[in-house]
């Protein structure tokens, strides 16, 4: 009996293709005013209270916020749209906010929005407490003087026109709605002001969306009717749905198959940056990466290029630091170091490093791109004599490892971050300011003059954003100079949307949404 | 050759012929795979998931490396993986089935509770569960593998002691005074040596295959060792497109276990030769 189940187990493994999900998509279509989307992970949460993972993209359409980011271009500047709120304004201290709201606008269930909605949602969303939702930390009171004007007080000095942009917990729902529980809004209920209502969900199947009555934004001509997304794990059926036309978008194909893809005249493949980055966080904490030059020099063998054309098939781009393109902050002219092993090997020298060196370097087991990184990095090392020990762990442990004890923990910490909110302050906040107990500063780095410059910047950015810009970038100049951390590269955002759909944008600050409103065929 | 022929029939033989050409093969890795360095596992970005062709005969990976250099490489991993986790087995197994079979009563309670307690788990789940507590690596899984297998030789061993113990000689062993010690060594051990080898060969297939599993989830080998069961797991995302770079691997998984699984048959079956007294 346990050999059968071995020689099971196994055979899947042996054999391991793909070809699972085939049963998946009886109701899929890709004619008519239905918008499919093969969306490749499922969504486990529609509470907009505490919805913090794929589900956006499914209440990215059904439900609004206050704000909307709209991030750099070649172009433009970053921006801040009026969504729900039509205008606002901020007190000289920073600390007090006014968002009038837009007039006439209606929640799916016929009741208008309020200022008394908006104060209703966000103290729902404060007060069940999960998710996203400390982005409303600083926020001490809500008070609602007109029935369109909501004034909010925070506790100190923060940009609350882009923490309401957030892509989580920001959303505002119906009064009706803020004394139902979770499983209300899983069973597929909704509350939302958005262009569509959950018409049916079923949970690891589909969501389909139908337009919802009286819509206050404007609506293009041959606008879809209907939205389906449809929950395809599996790369190579999602791949056949788009190519077939079963399916009008969807995204994360693997890169090596994105040239093919190119060459489709059916198929369009949208390249953007995304606010993704992958980092190699140094522990500064123990020899021999407490010495810059050491650092320096690993950084200096690390292989960008290659990293970028075997991990990414070329569609990645250099990280130029910490903050990435298309969000303020991002320093265009950063001094990042070029691969050059010569020099590499001169600093380490310098610091008397015998070859024999171990370093350990921590990634997660899921991240491929995060295994080749580290495959051609110990390739770079290992003619530098340094031995690096590639340790692929589940994320939980691998975070654990990190928090744990710095002088027992990892040499080299490898994951991606991205922002909750669009700002440069959760990147060096988070991964580089001072922290008594680890939680994602995992190199334990800590400069009393970068704290300074990355506090200083944040009670600025509600008020003097340019001030606070270039302090964010004096900060990063100075975590790159100190080779804190090996900037690998900015993973590329690729979705692949059929050519006759028209008014496609994506918009990384809101990781793989797409709003469907905008878009018809 | 006639005779092995004989003993073994032809399947048999060929599956031998099959083993020790993989055994051989792990030996020279370094001498005949076509680029060393690769299967070592020194990138080669440059032809990154090339197909099969005159310069690597069976492709290349996604970081174009030649899948038959790997293959070859490989096989000293999941050889030594196949074998160590049936020779722990063995190791833990043997003195718990000739203790609980030999003395019985107490002894025999104790052990065999202890043994069920393994039992209980689904094999592979407690094999990852396993490899998990003790982190990746290619001892870790050879223990995590072989812990959950060694109960299957303690039962295997106590029964076939149970039979032996009634037996006249060792009866005779024992009121000629005989220590307990060398009656257990010296008359009984050689005697569970037939079944148990046929039990061995026809797990190192199946061992390996667990093994490729574990490493197949990530809890095998550290990269960039190469492993076939890492390597399918590699390939699967460009899976069919680019078939080869899982496809390879996994045929290479099939012919090994299904060799070892023949072999074993055989000698089961074996021809010729005594039944019990193979020592």
């Amino acid at each position: 009996m346990n050999r059968r189940n071995f020689l099971k187990t196994a055979a899947l493994a042996a054999l391991a293709t793909a070809a699972t999900s085939r049963l998946n998509f009886a109701m899929a279509q890709g004619t008519g005013s239905i918008f499919t989307l093969a969306y490749p992970t499922s969504f486990p949460d529609l509470d907009p209270a505490t919805s913090f993972s794929n589900d956006g993209a499914v209440l990215a359409n059904v439900y609004e916020s206050l704000t909307r980011y709209i991030p750099a271009t070649e172009q433009a500047e970053a921006k801040i749209e009026p969504l729900l709120a039509s205008a606002w304004e901020v007190s000289t201290d920073g600390k007090t906010w006014t968002f009038t709201l837009r007039d006439g606008v209606k929640f799916h269930d016929g009741t208008p929005l309020t200022s008394e909605a908006v104060k209703g949602s966000i103290e729902r969303t404060k007060k069940i407490g999960g998710g996203a939702s400390f982005i409303w930390g600083p926020v001490t009171s809500i008070e609602t003087p007109e029935p369109l004007k909501v004034v909010f007080v925070l506790s100190e000095p923060q940009p609350l026109d882009l923490i309401a942009s957030a892509g989580f917990a920001a959303w505002i729902y119906a009064p009706s709605s803020h004394d139902k529980d979770s499983a209300w809004f899983n069973a597929g209920n909704d509350a939302g002001t958005g262009a569509f209502k959950i018409s049916r969900y079923e949970p690891g199947q589909r969501a389909v969306l139908d337009r919802a009555e009286g819509y206050w934004g404007k609506v293009p001509e041959g606008a879809f009717q209907t939205v389906s997304f449809e929950i395809v794990e599996d790369t190579t059926l999602a791949q056949n749905m788009i190519e077939s036309g079963q399916a009008d978008w969807t995204y994360s194909l693997p890169y090596e198959n994105l040239e093919a893809l190119k060459s489709n005249p059916d198929l369009n493949v949208v390249v953007n940056p995304s606010f993704e980055t992958l980092f190699g966080l140094f522990n500064v904490k123990r020899a021999p990466l407490d010495k810059i030059k050491v650092r320096q020099a690993l950084s200096l063998a690390f292989p960008y290029d290659d990293v970028i054309a075997a991990g990414t098939s070329g569609f990645g781009t250099r990280a130029k630091g910490v903050v990435p393109a298309g969000i303020w902050g991002h320093d265009a002219e950063a001094p990042i170091p070029k691969t050059d092993l010569e020099a590499a090997k001169a600093l380490l020298a310098e610091e008397g490093i015998q070859p024999g060196l171990e370093l350990v370097m921590t990634y997660s087991s899921a991240q491929a791109l995060e295994a080749v990184a580290g495959e051609l990095w110990k390739a770079n090392l290992e003619t530098l004599g340094i031995t690096l020990t590639l340790q692929p762990m589940a994320w939980e442990a691998q975070w654990q490892l990190g928090k744990s004890n710095p002088e027992a923990a990892q040499d080299i910490f490898v994951m991606f971050w991205w922002p909750t909110f669009v700002t440069p302050y959760d990147y060096l906040f988070n991964l580089f300011h001072s922290e008594e107990k680890p939680n994602f500063n995992l190199g334990y780095y800590s400069n009393p003059e970068v704290d300074a410059k990355i506090d200083e910047a944040a009670k600025l950015s509600g008020t003097n954003r340019a001030r606070a810009e270039a302090l964010f970038i004096e900060a990063q100049r100075k975590v790159i100079e100190d080779a804190a951390a090996v900037f690998m590269l900015d993973q590329p955002n690729v979705h692949i949307i059929r050519t006759d759909i028209k008014g496609y944008t994506d918009n990384p600050a809101y990781g793989h949404v797409t709003l469907v409103n905008e878009l018809s065929r | 050759m006639k005779r092995l022929v004989h003993r073994l029939g032809w399947p048999g033989t060929i599956a031998l012929a099959i083993i020790l050409l993989f055994v051989l093969v792990a030996i020279l890795a370094p001498w005949i795979a076509p680029y060393p360095t690769q299967g070592a596992g020194a990138p080669n970005v440059a032809a990154k998931l090339s197909q099969p062709s005159a310069n690597y005969w069976l492709g290349t990976d996604h970081l174009g490396r030649d899948i038959l250099s790997r293959i070859i490489y490989g096989t000293r991993i999941s050889l030594t993986n196949g074998v160590l986790i049936v020779a722990f087995s063995l190791l833990i197994g043997l003195p718990v089935g000739l203790a609980a079979g030999y003395f019985g009563g107490w002894v025999d309670e104790a052990l065999m509770r202890g043994t069920d307690v393994f039992l209980a788990f689904p094999a592979l789940l407690l094999a990852v569960l396993m490899a998990a507590a003790l982190g990746p690596g290619f001892l870790n899984s050879i223990i995590a593998v072989a812990v959950t297998w060694w109960p299957w030789y303690a039962r295997l061993a106590r029964a076939e002691v149970l039979v032996l113990r009634g037996q006249p000689y060792v009866e005779a062993a024992r009121l000629a005074g005989v220590s307990h010690q060398r009656i257990i060594i010296r008359h009984i051990l050689p005697a569970t040596g037939r079944p148990l080898t046929v039990q061995a060969a026809l797990d190192v297939g199946p061992a390996l295959l667990t093994a490729a599993a574990l490493s197949f989830l990530g809890l095998g080998v550290l990269p960039p060792t190469a492993d076939w069961g890492q390597m399918v797991d590699a390939g699967r995302k460009f899976f069919p497109a680019r078939w080869w770079y899982s496809a390879m691997p996994g045929m290479t998984i099939f012919i090994i276990a299904l060799a070892f699984s023949v072999l074993g048959d055989a000698l089961r079956e074996r021809k010729g030769g005594p039944a019990r007294d193979a020592a």
